[in-house]
């Protein structure tokens, strides 16, 4: 064996591993890319996805009930394939993330055929192309010359709007005559091919989608990865700088303190009832709203408005009115005073939290609200129930300088017999009015730094909406017209052709159109005369 | 192929003007916005109920005269149908707009005698919050699509397939019942009616699209057995489910029984408890037994070619389609007839006694107990839960068409399938010489499920964007969001297969027909079955 030979055996067999490799390599990214790969992925999902509306998940209302009533091999089971859980499973996840990149495979592969619709417009064919289209028909036009009757068509065409790109055999380099069939002595007074087309860019719109699905997905998964969901209780006059994160597992749900870089303070809390007498039950309810504070070490204090449908976005942070604590309570109370010596009773309006001065001095302020008032068993005041069944505002009443005393102001008219509706401090206090409101609210709390669901859903979910009115309102239509020789009556030989990707009724009719109007032009002048 | 054309064939060519075609369906819009500004000027006015009644009967009137165009064409049928068509369509449409006004005032006048000088906005009371909403814009998306495309060469024969659907739509929603209900908070957003109005639309036209992939089908001579099988197993599968199975186990249907709401304008309440219907069981299980028939009948003469088989066959499946419409007639009797629900459920209870305790369980379900706090209740205490509510409601209780819509609708679908299959059956060939080309049928078909796609896929964004504005979370695979994801990937697999493995005609049509199941399954099912945020919907 030379030092040839032996030099060149290993390479060949080496280029016969990379020539496996590299067919194995091609074959899996062809099967990665093929479109029929891609609907097998979308059944799986479509399986999966039914999958997980039939076993109720472990995040929906009523999981609890559900999973009692499982037995333990079925809790096994379906614990095991991840089915209480099916859309955040490892495989679920792998499937979108192998449908990605199949889109993006699949795209590649077929951009290039799209493109040249664009960048190389096929201009002129030969008959067999024209009489492949959908659409094709030949019609005698008469006029003094090729040029003339070129100029015909492409008026028909510029009514129908196309716009003609005119080309002649002279002007067609020598492949392509040879491959249209023109000779030398043909060239001067060869065919004229005309070229008209809209909606080229319509070509590409499924690329759109597939860009605007892919941005979806990537926006989802981002903010999904980055983000968490969280929730802070909200009661008038509280600051935290603490939310709670919620981690569900099956039938337990634990939360976490998440620690906030900032301060957040409630000032005030609001529930606009459909009627101001009735319950705070939802069905009475038009908006709940949450004034918060908030004290930032780095950006200073900024105060806002959270309400229904009226989140509030902060440092990646979204603030949004979620539940409430339905414990009645006040927000504003209009209190009567009527004073022991027998002066005329006045009223006088309090804020929960706020106080207020009376002419003689004494300080009257907020120490709670209690909608069923009891004493509990520490002789505490306390409230029996939720329900506004026995309100009454608890204030600490201050003396100009005296100690600060309790006072209860009952919305009913209790007797003065009792203790705690006695006059007290020189005044009978009594509860008029009241704005009901709950004893807190509940603000939940997207945590999403890079605004990932924001580009998600906003830039692919309207990009993917944009692009499919844009695939399928709109369609590539091409109309070409091939002017050949005169023929034994007098009029020039047309070969019109058509084809559209999309709405080919519509597109039927224009080429009608087209027609009718050469039609009209060659009967008009020759045999209608 | 090109071919030289004569000046005669294009004389014939049938280039219609987009006015004329889009003329009935803007003359319908136009004529509701008016009826909505002569509502405005008065109070003295038809309900909503009424002019949804007027819709149902024009629906129906427009298709079965074009049904009667099908086997005896004539000129005038196909007008009358077109503008009756019109007619339903402007009443659908009317009956919506007034119904958003009904809404309006109604919470104006709660707010007044509450003393409330709120005004909230007007889109608060856009009648998109329940199924019956829904369901009026379910078939007017139906109605005005088919509109769209009624005007079109050869495809007034549309209606004689869409129209009866949306007229199904109807019924369900006279069944359900337009009750207002307080809008919960978080749906007062102006996300609402775009994201149901996109879903109306969307589940409109691809109602338009099965009609179409049935008449291609019809049209590509698949055997009207064949349908009527599909048809025999919807039906079978229908009566076997409901009333939680117990028509072939127990040989008995169990109705739903209400108790009134707390005041007299609050909505009924569902009770864990059915009543049996007298007739309705044992009639709805010998149709069921026919339709076991006329399946093995027709399998026997699809695969075996046996002419015997198919006459059994159709004799078993008409026989089946009236025992279903006595069915039913005994199900609307008996729940009208019956007004002492509280003693029959006594006697019911008497010869099974394991009813309380399920209801029990049923009532301690709904209570968000903890699966350990769930798993400690013992059967006694479920069957104590079901003995508490019974004393206490019982004497209440009442029976309602209203309480299972979705069975009813179910069997009435049931009924109508299997008489359009009975129909194609008869004079098959005249029917099939009558249809649209396959072709066109075809791109029909094609064009209406790209809409499908487009109008599904807004459907599932407004609905994330939403989502993303009232509480932070996009996407949270909601029953009704993955149904609407799944039918949107079912049509997103009809367009590629299409495309790349030139799936086109028959394959076309299946899907058409299984992403139209699974919008149902989306828009009734879900609603109705799983629970989620849309249960309100």
């Amino acid at each position: 064996m030379s030092s040839v030979e032996e030099s060149v055996k290993p390479r060949e067999g080496s280029r016969s591993t990379f020539s496996l490799i590299w067919n194995a390599f091609s074959a899996s990214v062809e099967f990665l890319s093929s479109v029929k790969f891609g609907v097998v992925l979308l059944c799986i999902l479509v399986i999966l996805s039914m999958l997980g509306m039939i076993i109720i998940q472990q995040n929906v209302q009523g999981f609890d009930a559900y999973y009692a009533t499982l037995t333990p091999a079925e809790r096994t089971v379906f614990g095991a394939l991840g089915f209480f859980d099916v859309y955040y499973s490892w495989y679920f996840n792998l499937i979108l993330l192998v449908l990605s990149l199949n889109i993006i495979l699949a795209s590649i592969d077929r951009i290039g055929g799209a493109w040249s619709y664009i960048s190389d417009p096929k201009l002129f064919g030969t008959q067999g192309f024209y009489q492949r289209q959908r659409e094709s028909a030949e019609v005698g036009v008469r006029g003094d010359s090729k040029d003339e009757v070129a100029g015909k068509i492409a008026a028909a065409f510029r009514e129908q709007g196309f716009k003609a790109k005119i080309t002649k055999a002279s002007d067609l380099d020598e492949p392509s005559r040879v491959r249209m069939g023109i000779t030398e002595d043909k060239v001067a007074d060869g065919p004229v091919y005309l070229f008209g087309q809209r909606g080229k860019w319509n070509r590409m719109g499924a690329y759109i989608v597939h860009v605007a699905l892919l941005t979806l997905f990537l926006g989802h998964f981002v903010a999904f990865q980055t983000g968490f969901d969280a929730d802070v209780n909200m009661v008038p006059g509280e600051s935290t700088t603490e939310i709670q994160l919620i981690d569900i597992n099956l039938d337990k749900q634990e939360r976490y303190a998440v620690a906030l870089p900032f301060r957040i303070t409630c000032l005030d809390i609001q529930q606009k009832l459909i009627d101001p007498g009735g319950s705070i039950e939802v069905f009475n309810t038009l908006d709940w709203r949450t004034r918060i504070q908030i004290e930032d070490p780095q950006y200073g204090t900024t105060v806002a408005d959270v309400s229904l449908n009226n989140p509030f976005s902060y440092r990646g942070y979204r603030f949004f009115q979620a539940q409430t604590i339905p414990v009645g309570n006040a927000r504003t109370m209009k209190l009567q005073l009527t004073p022991q010596d027998g002066g005329e009773p006045f009223a006088v309006d309090l804020a929960r939290n706020g106080e207020t001065k009376l002419p003689d001095g004494t300080v009257v302020a907020y120490e709670a609200f209690m909608p069923d008032f009891t004493f509990n068993e520490r002789g505490e005041p306390d409230t029996r129930s939720t329900d506004y069944n026995n309100p009454v505002a608890v204030l600490q009443v201050t003396k100009p300088g005296a100690q600060a005393e309790r006072v209860f102001a009952f919305a009913s008219n209790i007797s003065d017999d009792i203790p705690v509706g006695a006059p007290k401090l020189g005044y009978k206090w009594r509860l008029t009015e009241f704005e009901k409101v709950p004893l807190a609210h509940v603000l939940s709390i997207k945590y999403d730094p890079f605004n990932g669901a924001f580009i998600a859903w906003y830039f692919g979910g309207f990009g993917l909406m944009g692009a499919l009115v844009f695939v399928f309102f709109v369609s590539h239509r091409r109309v070409w017209a091939m002017v050949g020789d005169r023929n034994k009556d007098g009029e020039y030989d047309v070969l019109l052709a058509g084809d559209t990707n999309r709405n080919h009724f519509a597109f039927e009719d224009k080429f009608k159109k087209i027609l009718i109007r050469l039609k009209g032009e060659a009967y008009g002048q020759g045999k209608g005369e | 192929m090109s071919q030289v054309l004569s000046a005669d064939d294009l004389a014939g060519a049938d280039i219609k003007s987009p006015f004329m075609q889009y003329l009935p369906a803007v003359l319908s819009i136009v004529g509701s916005f008016g009826v909505l500004f002569w509502r405005l000027q008065t109070t003295n006015f038809p309900t909503d109920e009424a002019l949804m009644m007027c819709a149902l009967a024009a629906y129906l009137f427009a298709a079965l005269v074009q049904l009667m165009n099908l086997y005896a064409p004539s000129g005038m049928a196909e007008k009358l149908s077109l503008w009756t068509a019109t007619l339903g369509v402007f009443f659908n449409l009317s009956s919506w707009l007034v119904r958003w006004v009904a809404a309006y005032e109604r919470e104006i006048a709660m707010l007044r005698d509450a003393g409330n000088p709120e005004t909230p906005w007007m889109f608060r009371y856009i009648p998109f919050a329940n199924l019956y909403d829904l369901s009026l814009a379910f078939a007017f998306g139906a109605g005005i699509t088919t509109l769209v495309f009624l005007t079109r060469k050869n495809f007034s024969v549309l209606a004689a397939f869409t129209l009866p659907l949306a007229a199904l739509i109807l019924t369900l929603a006279r069944f359900i019942g337009s009750d207002f209900i307080d809008l919960p908070p978080v749906l007062d957003s102006y996300w609402r009616p775009i994201h149901v109005g996109v879903a109306s639309i969307s589940y409109g036209i691809t109602l338009v699209c099965f009609a179409v992939a049935v008449i291609y089908l019809l049209k590509d001579k698949v055997k009207p057995e064949s349908m009527a099988i599909w048809a025999s197993v919807f039906s079978f599968a229908v009566i076997a489910t409901i009333s939680k199975f117990s028509v072939l186990t127990d040989f008995a249907y169990r109705a739903g029984i209400f108790v009134p709401g707390q005041t007299a304008a609050d909505k009924p309440f569902f009770t864990p408890f059915r009543l049996e219907i007298p007739y309705v069981g044992p009639t709805l299980a010998i149709s069921a037994l026919l339709l076991l028939g006329a399946i093995a009948a027709f399998l026997a003469y699809v695969y075996r070619e046996n002419l015997q088989a198919r006459k059994i066959g159709h004799g078993l499946l008409a026989a089946a389609f009236i025992f279903q419409l006595a069915a039913v007639g005994f199900w609307v009797s008996g729940v009208e007839a019956i007004n002492d629900v509280y003693p029959r459920l006594q006697t019911q209870i008497q010869q099974n006694p394991g009813q309380v305790a399920a209801a029990g369980k049923e009532l301690v379900s709904k209570q968000n107990l903890s699966a350990q706090e769930f798993a400690a209740i013992t059967p006694a205490q479920f069957e104590q839960a079901g003995q508490n509510f019974l004393q206490q409601a019982g004497s209440s209780m009442f029976l309602s068409l209203k309480t299972n819509p979705v069975e009813f609708a179910g069997l009435i679908t049931g009924i109508a399938g299997l008489f359009f299959v009975m129909l194609f059956s008869f004079r098959t060939e005249t029917l099939r010489k009558r249809l649209p080309s396959l072709e066109s049928l075809d791109s029909l078909m094609y064009k209406t499920a790209c809409l499908a796609f487009a109008g599904l896929a807004m459907l599932l964004i407004t609905g994330a964007i939403w989502a993303n504005e009232s509480w932070g979370r996009p996407w949270g695979f909601d029953s009704k969001e993955t149904g609407a994801l799944v039918a949107w990937l079912t049509y997103a697999a009809f367009l590629h297969t299409r495309i790349s493995r030139g799936w086109k005609g028959r394959s076309s049509a299946y899907f058409a027909i299984i992403g139209f199941l699974l919008v149902i399954f989306t828009y009734l099912g879900v609603s109705y079955l799983l629970p989620g945020l849309h249960s309100y919907a």
